[in-house]
């Protein structure tokens, strides 16, 4: 799980994130949405260590972000807007490099390599090299690598960006058995800009504008008022900029 | 320190499949090659001139250590400066290009495993470029009579015809340990860049610096106030890398020389850890 306490990030006079906090229960699909520049790439790169913030802390599955940086690290899996691939390294090479510096144990790597080749989609490429794949299989290649190591909190910074439609429904059934409470609910924030990808499979929804949380709901609570997810985001979004 | 072995093992696997590796690996045989040959013949050179004035004297004193092996290693800086950047080149700048760098600072390494990791990659090549380039002198403690000394003594014997294996390896010794050097600041160029040429060229101008540091010591540029003059251009003398190097690449082992190239690569990890680390800061 995380709980996130107060994060805040200022760069000299800029607060790309302003004191932003929210806890995510196992099982729990998070949508992390927000306009452009909003500060939302920025929280989860502190989420996942990548930053410091300037204020505030995190905990991961109950590691402190700062205090005990390691294991916070170990139970999260990220996939950043760019998928971090080495272009020269066949698919399973790659997965085996990350399983070994995400610390699986040696006798586990090959079983947790195959599984995520699987889960993604990829044993039919498992060999190729990154570089001469399309953009949706390397897309995938960064969801396993995300993933190869079962950590307890998933954070993916658009996640069907560059997918075709049926691998963003691929994409969609993996996220929601990710989460799948039976099974190894996973806590998984995603950030996307296709409302109907949170309205398909987040939980809940937190919406952050000009780095400050503006809306934190549960999916079920926003269907209930009947409005799109769609109007909200103009309306709040707008609202924002009118008080700004 | 686990992680050291898988960064380490995919920056080579990387670099082998790149094909800067290769380029590297053609270029320096060629030039090894090339400047063994120039050796050879400057010895050849040599030992006909003083025949034929009639040093006889001085031919006594010729022998293969010092007046071919040793130039030759010393030589061998030169390939170095250059050859060695473009291996380091890429080290960090490419996991910036790439995007890898969230990967590796999202996982549960530390910064040590990290630079040393990418550090032993580079040290492993610069040690294959070493044991590659003994060829050569190996060449010349082959049995008397193969075509390769009968070429180089011209049927004139000379009084120490055999080389000595400790002087050419301590001489060896000091060409990898200066290609360690190298592969450090090389690593440090390329941690604080996100572009290969820049760190290439930003390694080429700091060794060069380093190198010329005991030619301006030397050329008095140094020289102020006579009291502290002295001391400054002893400093600039010590930081130098081309003292250290010469001795030991003439066969003269000496501790403080040896410790000046642990405490060079020692300072610039030092520094690489905290170029890499100040991604955190900004």
């Amino acid at each position: 799980m995380i709980e996130a306490d107060g994060i805040t990030k200022r760069y000299g006079d800029f607060v790309a994130v302003d004191d932003v906090s929210f806890t995510a229960e196992a099982g729990e699909v998070v949508g992390f949405l927000g306009p452009n520049g909003a500060g939302k790439t920025t929280t989860m790169r502190i989420l996942t260590g990548f930053l410091p913030a300037t204020d505030g802390t995190a905990r991961i599955a109950g590691h402190d972000i700062f205090s005990d940086p390691l294991a916070a690290r170990r139970a999260v899996g990220y996939l950043p807007e760019t998928p971090p691939l080495y272009p020269e390294m066949d698919v399973t090479g790659y997965l085996t490099y990350v399983a070994k510096i995400k610390d699986v144990p040696r006798g586990q790597r090959k079983a947790a390599v195959e599984s995520a080749t699987e889960r993604c989609g990829l044993a039919d490429v498992h060999r190729r090299v990154i570089g001469s794949l399309s953009k949706g299989y390397r897309q995938r290649v960064g969801i396993a690598q995300a993933i190869v190591h079962d950590p307890k909190v998933l954070i993916l910074d658009e996640p069907t960006v560059g997918l075709d439609p049926i691998q963003i429904r691929e994409i969609r059934h993996l996220i929601a058995d990710l989460a799948d409470p039976e099974k190894a609910a996973h806590t998984i924030v995603l950030s996307t800009h296709i409302l109907a990808e949170v309205e398909a499979i987040c939980r809940r929804v937190i919406m952050i504008h000009n780095g400050k949380k503006v809306l934190d709901q549960s999916m079920a609570e926003l269907t209930e008022a009947g409005e799109s997810l769609e109007d909200m985001f103009a309306r709040i979004i707008l609202r924002e900029e009118e008080a700004a | 320190m686990r992680h050291v072995g898988a960064i380490a093992g995919r920056e080579l696997r990387s670099l082998f499949v790149s094909p800067v590796a290769y380029a590297v690996l053609t270029l320096f045989s060629v030039l090894a090659g090339f400047f063994f040959l120039l050796s050879v013949q400057g010895f050849s050179e040599a030992i006909n001139y003083y025949q034929q004035i009639g040093q006889f004297e001085a031919l006594r004193g010729i022998n293969l250590n010092n007046q071919l092996i040793g130039p030759f290693i010393q030589v061998m800086w030169i390939v170095f400066l250059f050859l060695i950047p473009g291996i380091t080149m890429g080290l960090f700048a490419m996991e910036k290009t790439n995007g890898t760098e969230e990967l590796l600072m999202t996982s549960p390494l530390t910064m040590w495993e990290l630079v040393l990791g990418k550090y032993l990659a580079a040290a492993a090549f610069v040690t294959l470029l070493i044991l590659m380039m003994g060829f050569f002198p190996s060449l010349l403690f082959l049995d008397g009579d193969t075509p390769v000394l009968g070429l180089l003594f011209g049927g004139f014997d000379l009084a120490d015809p055999d080389p000595e294996g400790l002087q050419t390896l301590a001489g060896l010794l000091g060409l990898w340990l200066l290609g360690l050097t190298y592969a450090a600041v090389g690593t440090f160029a390329s941690s604080v860049t996100r572009n290969q040429l820049v760190a290439f060229f930003l390694a080429l101008a700091l060794l060069l610096v380093l190198w010329l540091l005991s030619v301006v010591a030397d050329l008095g540029v140094a020289e102020g106030a006579a009291g502290t003059a002295t001391g400054l251009a002893s400093v600039l003398t010590w930081l130098s890398t081309s003292d250290h190097f010469d001795k030991l690449a003439r066969g003269l082992i000496d501790t403080r020389d040896l410790a000046y190239f642990g405490f060079m690569i020692g300072a610039f990890l030092i520094l690489t850890k905290t170029a890499v680390e100040s991604v955190r800061w900004r």
